[in-house]
């Protein structure tokens, strides 16, 4: 994973995985690599590994059972809310990259949906 | 320890096989002139050999000092002076090694010579004139030596420690050179007098200590022992030296 | 805190190499220790691993000045090579089981097959970038608290750094300190958590990189030219 400097690399990978979460590459349940490998895999600071984890748990995405390692949420309703803010935030993304071109809102909707059709 | 003092022998193994394997060659020149009576190759085989034995003592102690130089001033350093060894441990293995070194050269050497030799007299059945001639070519130098046994390893003892003695005060001077003075000006003289120094005041101090004792024997194992005592003190001084204010 | 500099001073000459550094590293920890060639990193690392003695100040290590002791447990490599010429990499690697009580030659053994490193081969007739992943085998074979490493990833080819990182990486745990220069700032934005900063031989900070990055919008490498820019032109 090619990291951006300016930003924190705890939240670089979070995101990765709050990714996965969403898309379904790693399902609700599942078990999640631990600390350790987690940072051989992206190639980063181990304490950096750990800080991912507790951010993840913290928003209620992952939890850490006790001897067992982490695992992603089995809520389904959290999980859907992630969808939703990841969503929204892609959105906004979005629509401020439209407005300093100068697309309105609703010709951007009219473009989307231009778009489908092809 | 024993493996510092391998990887002593390690560093200087090259020089003493090549010096072994210049000693066969001119051994076989020897055996080759004595048998085959050719007098020419005879003459320059001992000569050979007396260079050799002198040369390889000389050699031996020399590249020593050389290593102490290179595992004080080079990268290679580190190979040293990373490993948990004291300063004591270190220079106390290179001395081990290069004086046990010296002293199985000049053992070596002596009795190869003594072999050689008897090996001329029993070909030529002249052992008993030779020995009065050196007897004789000796006392018109002085007259209290006589050559025995005894008389020539006091001698051999002597010698030998006596260059031990000068390699360790090397030793010091070049650690001086590399701890204390590196840097400084006049760097090199300066250490290089404190060598001639050191080493003057090693033979003075023998000469005073041994000027009573009547017995030239005697007196060579004395002043032999204190070349090993000055040694000593010097080897303290040096690691001393080394442990508190070495940097490489 | 496994490591402590107390007003640790170097001269070489009448040049400060090393100018007051006070600093503590504790273990658990990677940190980047940066700054331009000259700035004094590989000076105070030397003092650290007890080749060179401060000229006042200490550098301490769980508590105690640097000693034989504490090369026990500190394994430093230089950035020069510093092998006897007539060592192959088998040699290099007995030297080390030789005097370092941690070393596992095994373990050696598997970080040589990473690398197109075989034991016959001379150090002397090794390139640079061979010669530069021979020391960073022979050096994490060892089980040490500390690891300091004076430019890992000099002569090494893009490629071959990712193989290094994850070494590096699979030796920084709860118990270890590591410790790793570079002027490739950009190598060690993701493997280092801290940076210690080093200008002219003084300790400009000791940050956290992820507190830095979200506290100031800025990267290592910003920082970096923040604080050198202007020396360096």
């Amino acid at each position: 994973m090619q990291f951006d400097p300016m930003t924190p690399i705890w939240l670089q990978v979070k995101r990765a995985l709050e990714t996965d979460i969403v898309s379904g590459l790693r399902p609700p349940g599942e078990k999640l690599p631990g600390g350790r490998d987690l940072a051989l895999q992206y190639s980063i600071n181990p304490n950096t590994a750990a800080r991912v984890y507790q951010e993840l748990e913290k928003d209620g995405l992952c939890e850490t059972r006790r001897g067992m390692g982490t695992y992603v949420t089995g809520s389904m309703e959290r999980i859907a809310a992630l969808r939703r803010e990841m969503a929204e935030k892609a959105i906004q993304e979005f629509l401020s990259k439209m407005s300093v071109l100068g697309v309105s809102r609703q010709e951007a909707a009219r473009m989307i949906l231009k778009e489908e059709e092809r | 320890m024993f493996k510092l003092m391998k990887y002593e022998f390690r560093k200087t193994w090259m020089t003493k096989v090549i010096l072994l394997g210049i000693t066969a060659a001119a051994q076989v020149l020897f055996l080759f002139g004595l048998y085959g009576d050719h007098d020419n190759a005879l003459g320059l085989s001992v000569f050979l050999l007396t260079m050799l034995a002198i040369g390889g003592v000389l050699v031996i102690g020399l590249e020593s000092v050389i290593t102490l130089h290179r595992d004080m001033n080079t990268k290679q350093s580190y190979m040293l002076f990373m490993t948990p060894n004291s300063s004591y441990a270190i220079l106390g293995a290179k001395m081990l090694e290069c004086g046990l070194s010296i002293l199985i050269t000049g053992v070596f050497f002596f009795g190869l010579g003594a072999l050689d030799i008897s090996l001329l007299f029993v070909k030529q059945g002249e052992l008993n004139k030779l020995y009065e001639m050196i007897q004789q070519m000796i006392h018109t130098i002085n007259e209290k030596i006589t050559i025995d046994a005894s008389g020539i390893a006091s001698f051999l003892f002597s010698i030998l420690a006596g260059w031990i003695g000068t390699i360790s005060t090397a030793y010091l001077a070049d650690v001086v050179s590399s701890a204390l003075l590196n840097g400084k000006r006049f760097n090199g003289v300066v250490s290089f007098l404190l060598f001639l120094v050191l080493d003057w005041a090693m033979g003075w101090t023998a000469q005073q200590l041994t000027a009573s004792i009547t017995s030239i024997n005697q007196s060579l194992v004395w002043s032999g022992v204190i070349s090993l005592a000055f040694s000593a003190v010097m080897y303290f001084a040096t690691a001393q030296i080394m442990e508190r204010k070495l940097s490489v | 805190m496994i490591l402590e500099s107390k007003e640790v001073t170097k001269l070489f000459g009448s040049k400060r190499a090393v100018d007051g550094i006070s600093l503590q590293l504790e273990k658990g920890h990677v940190y980047a220790l940066l700054g331009p060639n000259g700035s004094g990193k590989t000076t105070w690392m030397k003092m650290a691993a007890g080749l060179i003695k401060p000229t006042s100040g200490t550098v301490a290590f769980e508590g105690a000045p640097v000693s034989i002791e504490s090369r026990k447990h500190v394994a430093y490599m230089s950035t020069e090579p510093y092998f006897y010429a007539w060592m192959t990499v088998k040699d290099v690697g007995k030297y080390y089981q030789d005097f370092f009580e941690d070393f596992s030659y095994e373990r050696y053994q598997k970080l040589l097959q990473k690398t197109e490193l075989t034991e016959d081969l001379k150090t002397r007739a090794l390139s640079s970038g061979m010669m530069a992943k021979l020391k960073i085998a022979v050096t994490l074979a060892r089980d040490a608290r500390v690891y300091m490493l004076d430019e890992p990833f000099n002569g090494i080819d893009l490629l071959a750094r990712d193989d290094i990182r994850a070494c590096i990486l699979e030796y920084a745990t709860e118990e270890k300190l590591l410790l790793l220069s570079s002027h490739l700032v950009e190598e060690m934005e993701a493997i280092a958590d801290r940076a210690v900063f080093i200008k002219e031989g003084r300790l400009v900070e000791n940050v956290d990189l992820d507190d830095m990055r979200s506290q100031r919008g800025e990267s290592m490498a910003d920082r970096y030219r923040e604080i050198y820019g202007h020396t360096e032109g």
